[in-house]
């Protein structure tokens, strides 16, 4: 994904004024800044979720309008809320939520829909309402289900945020799982260690613009 | 009157399976769930559009279903009688006096009760949900039902709330039905046309009825708010 400019304004006062940028496959990359710099309105504009002024925005060579994102595009780009939200069914529906959407049924989707689970070791987490589920777990599970959809681009807004101990430990080892496997992501985060796992770029959002650290 | 008397009669005329009385129940039922399920699909998407999307008028149709949910029935009979009458724009279906002009008028009456509580409840849904649903590729179609179904309980209530209000409303039942025995008379036209006549036993039980249909849909609500839907 690319872009010549990425402008953002909120009631005359310029959020984000972005020169060119681009996430190449496979590429990782954190971005910090202070509270309020715009680091989720980034992620969120890049998601389609809301408006922003994009020059030049094209994902896989191809040129986009943004906010009339084509369908391919919206499956290849996958957006975790800092807090993720579940539906209110079951562990596994959830995961198999994106696949349904994409027209896989049956055997197939329970298939990945295991492998996911598996992946992110929520199997004992299968009976119980995601609403009891811990913010660890939930974002364990929020994982799972934007990686069994395999996107091109994965967009994580303070996956890490509000966790400590071990289910933090549990998010980054998912993580950095996902960077391994060569997929391309950009965060936004604080977390020290998220910033240095191997193979992160990282930039830094101030005044509007980003800069590489 | 002896009251204790009538209500002694009014519960014997229950348990007994009168026929007449049974048939009022029935006709009641009938055409009061059929209105709703007419009126519940269409109510629903327009306080899901009303919800969710800016438009021009937008605040006209919110301020319009909020006003309507206080429209007296009987002014909904008046402008339906007028419709369905013979020299009416409507009069050729010959409709006036029938149980489907009273499912008209129900479905008229419960629509706003319907559209106001899933505006209330999509305006109330999580925004994140919405967005998961969009993020993990769904249409907006699929999107909108997984939000509906999100809020699925307060959407629910709605339908009882309308269920309550058109159960019980006698105004355009009596114009556009016309209170005909065993065709159009239902629950509420019934004790009216009764208690005028001075036969009080069959109005107290109608009345029990009705009562116990309230408590019905109090304790629905009841096991919905249990189930974490409403907080």
């Amino acid at each position: 994904m690319s872009f010549r400019h990425l402008r953002k304004s909120f009631g005359g006062r310029k959020l984000l004024d972005l020169g060119p940028f681009a996430i190449g496959e496979g590429e990782a990359y954190v971005v910090t800044g202070d509270n309020g710099s715009g680091k989720t309105t980034l992620l969120r504009i890049l998601a389609g979720l809301e408006p922003g002024e994009i020059a030049g925005f094209e994902f896989q060579g191809a040129a986009l309008t943004h906010g009339k994102l084509p369908e391919n595009v919206r499956h290849d780009i996958v957006y975790v809320h800092q807090h993720p939200y579940l539906f209110h069914t079951s562990v596994a529906h959830n995961i198999g939520y994106g696949l349904a959407a994409r027209g896989i049924d049956g055997a197939e989707r329970a298939r990945l829909v295991e492998q996911a689970i598996a992946w992110a070791g929520v199997n004992h987490l299968r009976g119980v309402p995601p609403t009891k589920l811990s913010g660890g777990e939930k974002q364990r599970v929020a994982l799972a289900r934007a990686k069994v959809l395999k996107p091109r681009l994965f967009l994580l807004d303070e996956p890490t945020a509000n966790l400590d101990g071990e289910a933090r430990g549990q998010a980054i080892a998912l993580i950095r799982q996902l960077v391994q496997d060569n997929n391309s992501l950009l965060i936004a985060c604080h977390d020290r260690e998220l910033i240095e796992l191997p193979g992160m770029r990282h930039f830094h959002l101030e005044n509007g613009k980003l800069l590489e650290v | 009157m002896d009251f204790l008397a009538s209500t002694r009669q009014a519960f014997a005329l229950l348990f007994s399976g009168d026929a007449e009385l049974w048939t009022i129940i029935w006709i009641s039922l009938r055409v009061s769930l059929l209105a709703l399920a007419i009126a519940t699909p269409p109510a629903v998407v327009l306080g899901y559009v009303l919800a969710q999307k800016r438009f021009p008028g937008r605040r006209v149709l919110v301020v319009l279903i909020q006003g309507l949910l206080s429209f007296p029935t009987v002014v909904v009979g008046l402008i339906l009688y007028i419709l369905l009458t013979r020299q009416g724009p409507l009069g050729s279906w010959a409709l006036l006096f029938t149980q489907e002009a009273m499912i008209m008028g129900q479905a008229v009456i419960a629509f706003p009760v319907l559209a106001a509580f899933a505006l209330a409840a999509v305006q109330g849904a999580d925004p994140r949900a919405h967005e998961t649903a969009v993020s993990l590729g769904a249409s907006p179609l699929r999107a909108a039902m997984t939000t509906l179904l999100e809020v699925r309980f307060a959407v629910v209530a709605g339908v009882f709330n309308g269920f309550g209000r058109v159960i019980s409303e006698v105004g355009c039942a009596m114009m556009v039905g016309g209170n005909i025995a065993g065709v159009t008379r239902n629950i509420p036209t019934a004790i009216a046309l009764e208690t005028s006549k001075g036969d009080f036993a069959q109005g107290i039980a109608l009345g029990v009825v009705l009562m116990l249909f309230a408590l019905g849909i109090s304790i629905a609500l009841a096991l919905l708010q249990g189930r974490g839907g409403l907080k």
